[in-house]
């Protein structure tokens, strides 16, 4: 119940922010209406930083713990961050027409590492698909999580460390914070965004995590089922490999 | 294509898609919830028939 208001608090709140961004706030005056782009593109990046952080602190805690919810969790942050990964991805695409001339440059310090970043997820989601064995799953997967982790801060200080067709942060910067490179209704209507999307993430998290959490109780009945079977047929060979020498010496023992 | 045109491609993809997987996601679980509870009615079941175990 509880989910479901977090999940109308973000839809109303997503569509309030869609509204403000698109015909409230006035266009830029050197990027025009395609900036209106920045709202969710930028959103959804720092989103997908979130869920990919949420990734690598649930497989340290499984890895420490050994507790398989932990391992729900980073499997919830890791299927829904590629998801707006791959929408921030998209949304940099279609600014990058319109401002830059070009949808992709792969010389792009931040495209590249944000390329690599959702390839590095993407694979982390393939490699829990190769055993059943939730424990080795779940320490395998904890441990590419960790280590794929490593490319979240490559890829937002790309801009700082190396040059590309990519902008510096607007307000992400410290030295930004109280003195953004953007108007203030630009920053309302980014901050309204990112607080729906928030809301939208929350809801999103909860429902996979439930999703994985019944999806492993289904999947360990079904192999206590195989195991259950498996005993009971070993059971019945055992009984029929007994019975043909109980009959023998029994026919050694009858006259 | 117009500015227009990337807005409302960018806008309808991230939108439309966060309210597709959403769907998705409570259709899935509305669909394990039922085979979970399934599962447990049987397991209840066959702890209530003792004698019928071989």
């Amino acid at each position: 119940m509880k989910t479901r208001v977090v999940g109308i608090i973000g839809l109303v709140a997503v569509v309030a922010a869609a509204v403000f961004g698109l015909f409230v706030v006035p266009a830029d005056l050197n990027q025009g209406d395609a900036q209106r782009i920045m709202y969710p593109h930028v959103a959804s990046a720092w989103l997908g930083y979130l869920s990919f952080g949420v990734t690598a602190l649930a497989g340290l805690l499984y890895l420490w713990k050994r507790d398989l919810r932990f391992d729900a969790v980073a499997l919830a942050g890791a299927e829904v961050g590629v998801m707006f990964t791959a929408f921030a991805i998209w949304g940099g695409m279609m600014w990058g027409k319109p401002v830059w001339g070009t949808f992709w440059q792969w010389e792009d310090p931040r495209l590249t590492t944000t390329a690599l970043l959702l390839a590095l997820y993407v694979g982390y989601l393939l490699l829990r698909r190769l055993t059943d064995d939730p424990s080795r799953r779940a320490t395998r997967a904890a441990i590419v999580g960790l280590v794929a982790a490593i490319d979240i801060p490559i890829v937002h200080f790309s801009v700082i460390w190396w040059r590309g067709l990519h902008q510096t942060a607007t307000i992400g910067d410290p030295s930004k914070l109280l003195h953004p490179s953007a108007p203030p209704l630009f920053i309302i209507a980014l901050m309204s965004m990112l607080t729906a999307f928030t809301f939208v993430w929350g809801y999103l998290m909860i429902r996979r995590y439930q999703l994985a959490r019944i999806d492993w109780q289904i999947e360990e009945h079904g192999r206590l089922g195989r195991i259950s079977a498996a005993r009971r047929a070993a059971a019945a060979n055992a009984g029929r490999a007994v019975a043909p020498a109980l009959d023998a010496r029994t026919e050694e023992v009858a006259p | 294509m117009t500015d227009i045109g990337f807005i409302v491609a960018a806008y309808g993809v991230i939108l439309g898609g966060m309210a597709v997987y959403a769907i998705t996601l409570r259709r899935r679980l509305a669909s394990l919830r039922d085979v979970s509870l399934r599962i447990r009615g049987e397991a209840a079941a066959a702890d209530e028939r003792p004698d019928e175990a071989p």
